[in-house]
């Protein structure tokens, strides 16, 4: 009862600070904005356990696409440019000429150009053009990133993935890590923080061709609220947070994904509550690079693979150790842009964890390769990581490739139905994806209810990795490479003896790896 | 470590300078081609020493120390043929380490703390050089085989991850006694000894490709008997 008093009075304090409170920060990212109207929000709902929802796929290109009828692959009307070294401006500007294009000011956390194409040009001719020139190192489309999973549908006994790699043992050895690591977590933001912001809901949509249409919402107040079981808002364990998506430091989560992958990596654990983590001790750098789909309908800018090369170098600049790549995109070409970015990344002397796609399933064109992952074999310091689930064979949806080059678990709910998916903390998708509801029951969405969902795909199968190498940096092993070599090395193999395309090396141990090495044994 | 390689260098000179000054008093002493020994002479030692392992890679590693000091003791027995005389000896070697990861030959310190026992039983049988002018010191010379036990135990292992073995090999040693009186002496040798195929399974050795738990050992001997 005074509970719900209490509640009943902080809605109506929230209320008056939304009716008297001026927006103290205006966002802008030049064809939407949204606006920080309260610097709080109600304290988080906990939904509990859900572990009757029905399993949904694991996330490709397609599944991300639905907003846009998965017609574009690209942002439109500009490309990503690197310059080789001593072109000057001019000289830029002369270049891309040849297309009809302009340099665009340089955005920050860039060591390459955006450069605007006209309207209807095609983004693949032009950066073919441009790689064709002496004074240009790459050009390529700036191709939209996404989530390599989707949630599914919750407690420690049912978090069967940890005690698959033997993590009751690692954690004898290695409890959790400390707050002198930093993981950042690239993704779709985190509920890390309480806040209200105000966005704007400006155009109609369909999810799917002939599915009904949902009507713009105007402006609305969305209140976040950070995870229960990731920290409270405004903890030491949340640094140098960063949104490439609305640019600026709010970089909360409008999707769940990110606060999911997130959980894995650094859920409290050992609180008696909900779940636990991989790295529980460990700060968290949440930074924004893709867009959910409830940031596309308040206008954002798209995640694109610029903006994920800026978030990996942001990371890199700001103390990140570990790197989670959970995302990647299946279409289009080469992403060198990131490659150069994880490149530089790895020279800062961070860990570079990549998801290894998630299309072997697919109907249409299965294996095709996850462009942010395939290169982690030619740089010492990156891995790309596939999945496996509760039987810890390779999950139906895992990317089979020669890039893969460990594997960790990431669910596989075609064995073993809903709970057969890596259980965490994230925001309540009955209040979140309120797309999903007949048109009727459209609304704004809430990102500060949360609930545990069991969620697959190689996007959780890499925090899995990201969270070990937290654990052996804290042990000790702190290059990047001396990380992957060890991580090969004590993995348990799997599939056909020696690495191969399915496991790479196998299966992670971290209790071997942090173990390391006797005189003989 | 490095004060047991004094000691044992230190008995090691005064048994040269007892022995030179010995010599030094007499017109080029010769050792003699056999003593002429006709009973059996019994005898015991207590000894002191460090040993440098051939692995020497694999103990840097995980002790921080290629080498390290050592104690044990054993019984000679002197036979009825000359100089000819059987030993039996043993000793301990045994060191704290951490256990580690290393990579393209860069060692990461895990901070498990690790712990090696080795405990070699070296049968020799060997030849005793009497000098005539130099009665109280005697050269020596022996080989003979190894039975080596090799103990490791790390935090956080089961028993079967830790190591108890034991491995057969053999060794050569050479060193001269000088009586200080006729029941007390003191000795100093060097012994070179292979236990090939031990070690290099798993575990550092493996990554160093070192196989052998043999070493050359310098140690000091007090003796007692005849």
């Amino acid at each position: 009862m005074s509970h719900s008093i209490a509640r009943a009075g902080a809605a109506i304090v929230l209320v008056i600070g939304l009716i008297t409170v001026q927006a103290q920060e205006q966002l802008s990212t030049g064809r939407a904005s949204r606006a920080v109207v309260l610097e709080t929000s109600l304290p988080a709902i906990d939904r509990g356990l859900r572990d009757q929802d029905p399993p949904r796929p694991a996330r490709t290109s397609v599944e991300s696409d639905r907003l846009r009828g998965g017609a574009s692959i690209v942002a439109p009307q500009s490309i990503i440019v690197k310059f080789k070294d001593g072109v000057s401006p001019a000289g830029a500007a002369g270049a891309t000429a040849q297309i009809s294009g302009d340099v665009a000011d340089r955005s920050s956390w860039a060591n390459f150009d955006i450069v605007d194409i006209p309207a209807g040009a095609d983004p693949e001719s032009a950066a073919a053009a441009m790689r064709a020139r002496p004074d240009v190192e790459y050009a390529q489309p700036r191709y939209r990133v996404h989530a390599m999973a989707r949630p599914n549908d919750s407690l420690y006994p049912n978090q069967w993935n940890f005690p698959a790699i033997d993590m009751e043992r690692a954690w004898d050895i290695q409890p959790g890590a400390s707050s002198d690591v930093i993981v950042a977590v690239l993704d779709s933001g985190m509920a890390f923080r309480n806040i209200t912001i105000r966005y704007e809901s400006n155009r109609s949509f369909q999810l799917t061709e002939r599915g009904p249409t949902y009507p713009a919402l105007g402006v609305v107040n969305v209140p976040f609220a950070a995870a229960p079981e990731l920290g409270p808002s405004g903890s030491p364990r949340f640094v140098s947070p960063r949104d490439f998506i609305w640019n600026d430091d709010v970089p909360v989560d409008l999707d769940g994904h990110g606060t999911h992958v997130a959980g894995t990596i650094g859920q409290l654990t050992n609180n008696g509550n909900g779940t636990a983590g991989m790295a529980y001790n460990v700060r968290l750098m949440p930074v924004k690079v893709i867009q959910g789909v409830w940031d596309e309908i308040f206008g954002s800018a798209p995640g694109t693979d610029d903006t994920v090369a800026r978030g990996i170098r942001y990371a890199a600049d700001n103390g990140a150790k570990v790197i989670n790549l959970s995302i990647g995109r299946e279409d289009g070409g080469a992403a060198p842009v990131v490659t150069d970015a994880i490149r530089y990344a790895v020279s800062r002397g961070a860990f570079v964890v990549v998801a290894s796609g998630n299309t072997r399933a697919d109907l249409i064109q299965p294996n095709q390769p996850n462009r942010l992952a395939q290169f982690a074999r030619d740089i010492d310091g990156m891995v790309a990581v596939g999945a496996v689930g509760r039987t810890l064979d390779l999950a139906y949806y895992s990317t089979t490739a020669p890039y893969v080059e460990l594997s960790a678990p990431g669910g596989d709910q075609r064995q073993g139905g809903t709970s057969a998916g890596i259980l965490q903390q994230t925001l309540d998708l009955d209040l979140l994806e309120t797309y999903e509801r007949p048109v009727s029951q459209y609304g704004p969405p809430r990102a500060d209810s949360f609930s545990y969902a069991y969620f697959q795909g190689t996007s959780m199968a890499v925090p899995h990795v990201s969270g070990f190498a937290a654990l052996l940096i804290q042990q000790g092993i702190t290059s990047p490479a001396a990380i992957e070599h060890a991580m090969e090395q004590f993995a348990t193999d799997k599939g056909p003896p020696g690495f191969d395309q399915s496991f790479g090396a196998g299966l992670i141990n971290p209790r071997a790896t942090l173990r390391g090495l006797g005189l003989a044994r | 470590m490095r004060r047991s390689l004094s000691i044992a260098a230190v008995a090691l000179a005064a048994i040269a300078v007892f022995g030179t000054t010995s010599a030094l008093a007499q017109s080029r002493p010769r050792p003699a081609a056999a003593s002429q020994s006709n009973s059996v002479e019994i005898g015991g030692y207590a000894m002191f020493g460090n040993i440098s392992f051939t692995a020497a890679d694999s103990f840097d590693a995980v002790t921080g120390s290629p080498s390290g000091p050592i104690f044990g003791g054993g019984a000679r027995v002197g036979l009825p043929f000359g100089g000819l005389f059987v030993d039996v000896g043993a000793w301990r070697y045994r060191a704290d380490g951490e256990r580690v990861f290393v990579d393209d030959g860069e060692i990461f310190p895990l901070g498990i703390p690790v712990e090696i026992t080795i405990t070699p039983i070296e049968l020799s049988a060997g030849w005793r050089f009497r000098i005539r002018q130099a009665p109280k010191f005697t050269p020596y010379a022996a080989g003979g085989l190894t039975i080596l036990r090799y103990q490791e135990t790390s935090d956080f292992s089961t028993e079967a991850e830790d190591a108890d073995d034991t491995f057969n090999g053999f060794h050569v040693l050479g060193g001269a006694e000088y009586k200080i009186t006729r029941w007390l002496g003191l000795a100093g040798e060097a012994s070179w000894s292979t236990v090939p195929d031990a070690i290099g399974d798993s575990g550092v050795s493996a990554a160093f490709d070192e196989t052998d738990l043999g070493g050359i050992t310098f140690r000091a001997k007090v003796t007692i008997g005849r």
